[in-house]
């Protein structure tokens, strides 16, 4: 048996180390590392709760709309607040504009770049995605390096700026954008999808994509027909490089649903994209309650007050970092589990299953026909820009210009509410409790955790532990299968706010 | 050749993020126009591993001779002072940083976080987070406040949280031309240039902090943020409403106050309201105005203020105006 600590396993947000262990060439046993501790939440403790809007954007640099999404919605349910239709169709342009940013640079500066790996040199597709896709001199690379940033344009309009804006607050926006603005946004949105959606990543019409593209087999199709765009020359290389048998993981896709189309009070009864939990194997689909949410800390370094073996809901949750020598932790990352009909499921989440669940006919076929895998998720990030860019259009051409962007809600003292968005990587969720007007208890649960957890006290392991196990690599000081499948699921250790394993 | 390394310590990545977002030059333009080569980057670079490790070591030794450290985060110092909250190629990253910022030949502190220890070090500091050169207010932090680079300059801060890209690219210009002294910088070690004037230079609510006319209420473009809903502008040394964000707008410009981040004492807390003192003043004045001045200048502006001020610019339907005083 071989060893294999990665350290840095760079190109995640944040510090990451995997240890993999090889039976041959084989991955017998897999745990994912953040080296990084920042403990956002015990800062957040005792504070005002409006505070939350500003502190846990900055959680990560790469999604922090998220969050601060997140943080509002939750403090919409705990104010009871009425929030405009306006002020929804802005913060939902502002999460897609992050989303499609995030969605982008991660499929090409830290996903596509690994293609230069020598194991590729013999391909037939080698010398075509060189072209495109290596680091800084890369054709599609540059055109990346060029257009992403476009998308935090569209966001600075409505949200001031990027990173780090905080515009989106309990009853609505801070922003009252003028007709003016909202049409500059339109039209960067027209601009990227004609000259970098269209000509760069589709190769064809998004229009066309949209209405015809609705199987697996349509997608092949596509690969004919438009080969000169990034998705064919991603989808063709994929197949070649086997990315579609790399990774399968769970087969549990959950998503937290995201998007709401319509005014609510409180929190929103409906989403564009619905939430529920997918069963990949038997196909079938389960409604999804967030009370169903536990966390564990068995191999996690944390103590709770009424012992180690229970799972805690987050808004019961405790951060109680207790660093010792025991053998069974090795973590600072929680547990996530879903219970349902007696057992503790270990989902995967992000823009894959993020479609999945939603019905996404195109994803839905790609699931079916061959599974959740390193290639599968790369189509789903991309699948949903174009998605997102369509969509952001359409609510700001809804934009009401003189109705209201927020109504002032009633602060309450006491009470409790949860916020849950689907963010870049996944779904994500902040519980608060608050008393004596101030923050009590803050936790949040993110989606790298929820993908790359340890172990229950069942002794199960999350998904990426799963995706990675039975991998077998070509070469073993060359193990560029183990890199693809971390990176396939967008890993964000930064956002891991309470990860944590010493060495 | 120049050669620049940027290192991640107790960071969210948004100073990455922001800086990716440059435009004329933008990043990749940048480093060909000054003969530049970014060594490594923790987000960017192919190399992982072992590589990285080899290339650290090199620097260290000498054998890579390294222009520009770049450091991005706080350095992190817990648990009790052992780093080990954040390890990074096998040590924590502390030590990475003593002995890379020993040999180059100038050093970084990109953010709030890597200047001032921003928000991982305020109160209770749970991973004993600091920055480079300062903690908060005072001179030290992680490297001393006698710490002075090959080319005998202190850590150089850009300050804010994030640092907009024009920021960041404008310190790194001047660096790589050698054009950067110690006159240069504030008192924070901060680019004068850039943070010589406060936020509020630039922003179209000006007109109505200086006749006093007060916003109560967010989703508006009329009012001044300062007066009742926290707005640190008056008071903040930064550009962010000269040199826009993403070439298009700003916080105040969008009706979110200023948190007040290119400062040391980010966060201050209670970021939605502004505190006052038992007559109703600000707690914190615009910067350099004495109280009795405040006092004296408020009641004439708001005597003065143009009708077409006090009332919303443009009407709602059915709207009770009780957002604007």
């Amino acid at each position: 048996m071989t060893s294999k600590i990665i350290s840095p396993f760079n190109r995640v947000e944040g510090d990451l180390d995997v240890e993999v262990k090889f039976k041959e060439n084989k991955v017998v046993d897999a745990k994912i590392v953040s080296r990084l501790f920042r403990g956002l939440e015990l800062i957040l403790r005792g504070k005002s709760p409006l505070d939350s809007l500003v502190i846990t954007p900055r959680v990560c640099g790469i999604c922090g709309a998220s969050h601060l999404y997140a943080s509002a919605s939750a403090l919409d349910m705990m104010f009871n607040a009425e929030v405009p239709r306006n002020a929804i169709r802005l913060r939902n342009v502002m999460s897609m504009a992050e989303s499609c940013q995030n969605d982008l640079r991660h499929t090409y500066f830290m996903f596509l770049i690994d293609v230069v790996n020598k194991k590729y040199q013999e391909y037939i597709n080698f010398e075509e995605v060189l072209k495109r896709f290596s680091p800084i001199t890369g054709s599609s690379y540059k055109e990346c390096f060029r257009w992403s940033k476009k998308y935090t344009e569209v966001y600075a309009v409505f949200g001031g700026q990027w990173p780090h804006g905080s515009a989106i607050i309990p009853g609505g926006v801070t922003s009252y954008p003028l007709p003016n603005e909202v049409q500059k946004a339109i039209s960067i949105l027209i601009d990227i999808r004609k000259n970098y959606l269209e000509n760069v990543v589709l190769g064809g019409p998004v229009e066309q994509f949209l209405n015809t593209v609705k199987s697996y087999k349509d997608l092949l199709q596509w690969v004919e027909d438009y080969k000169d765009g990034d998705l064919s020359r991603i989808v063709e290389f994929g197949l070649e490089a086997n990315w579609h048998k790399l990774g399968h993981g769970t087969g549990i896709m959950l998503s937290y649903g995201h998007l709401p189309f319509e005014e609510y009070v409180g929190s929103p009864s409906r989403k564009y994209f619905k939430p529920g939990i997918f069963f990949v194997k038997e196909k079938e689909y389960r409604e999804f309650d967030q009370n169903n949410i536990l966390e564990f800390v068995t191999t996690s370094y944390y103590t709770y007050s009424k012992g180690d073996e229970i799972g805690l809901h987050p808004f019961e949750g405790e951060t109680n970092p207790n660093i010792l020598d025991n053998s069974k932790k090795y973590s600072l990352t929680k547990c996530f589990r879903y219970k349902m009909d007696g057992n503790l499921l270990a989902p995967e989440v992000g823009a894959l299953a993020m479609l999945t669940v939603s019905s996404n006919p195109l994803i839905l076929d790609i699931i079916d026909k061959i599974g959740p895998n390193v290639l599968s998720r790369v189509i789903a990030r991309l699948v949903r820009v174009i998605i997102y860019n369509e969509l952001m259009i359409n609510e700001l051409k809804d934009y009401e210009f003189g109705k209201p962007t927020y109504k002032k809600p009633t602060e309450v003292n006491e009470g409790k509410g949860f916020g849950l968005v689907e963010a870049p990587r996944g779904s994500l969720g902040h519980w608060i409790v608050v008393k004596n007007g101030k923050i009590f208890n803050y936790q949040m649960v993110t989606p790298t955790q929820i993908n790359m957890g340890p172990e229950d006290p069942k002794g199960n392991k999350s998904h990426l532990s799963l995706a990675l196990i039975g991998t077998e690599v070509s070469d073993i000081n060359n193990p560029i299968e183990v890199y693809h499948i971390v990176r396939s699921h967008d890993p964000c250790m930064v956002c891991n706010v309470h990860m944590l394993k010493l060495i | 050749m120049k050669k620049v390394l940027w290192l991640q310590g107790g960071a969210c990545g948004g100073n990455t993020l922001s800086f990716l977002n440059a435009e004329n030059p933008d990043v990749l333009e940048f480093f060909s126009m000054y003969d530049a080569k970014l060594l490594w980057h923790p987000s960017l670079s192919l190399e992982s591993g072992e590589k990285v490790k080899e290339l650290l070591k090199d620097i260290i030794s000498g054998k890579i001779n390294l222009d520009i450290f770049i450091f991005e985060g706080t350095v992190v110092l817990g648990p009790n002072g052992s780093g080990r909250f954040n390890m990074f190629a096998g040590r924590p990253m502390k030590d990475w940083v003593r002995e890379i910022a020993n040999v180059s030949n100038y050093v970084v502190a990109v953010g709030d976080c890597a200047s001032f220890g921003g928000i991982p070090a305020s109160d209770p500091n749970p991973t004993e987070s600091t920055g480079l050169q300062f903690h908060k207010k005072e001179k030290g932090g992680f490297l001393g406040k006698n710490f002075k680079t090959r080319k005998g300059l202190p850590v150089i801060n850009i300050s804010g949280c994030p640092a907009h890209p024009e920021w960041i690219i404008t310190t790194l210009s001047l660096i790589l031309n050698d054009k950067l002294s110690e006159d240069d910088l504030d008192e924070y070690q901060r680019l004068k240039i850039i943070y010589g004037t406060t936020t509020q230079f630039g922003c179209p609510r000006n007109l109505y902090f200086a006749y006093k006319v007060a916003l109560k209420e967010f989703g508006h473009r009329e009012g001044c943020l300062y007066f009742e809903l926290g707005c640190s502008g008056s008071y903040t040394r930064s550009p962010c409403n000269v040199t826009l964000w993403n070439s298009q707008s700003s916080k105040t410009r969008v009706g979110t106050p200023c948190f007040g981040c290119t400062e040391f004492d980010f966060p201050t807390f209670n970021f939605f309201s502004t505190e006052k003192n038992r007559s109703g003043i600000p707690k914190k004045l615009p910067l350099g105005v004495s109280r009795g001045a405040y006092t004296t200048l408020s009641a004439i502006a708001r005597g003065a203020a143009p009708n077409f001020l006090v009332k919303p610019l443009y009407t709602k339907k059915d709207e009770k105006v009780d957002w604007l005083d």
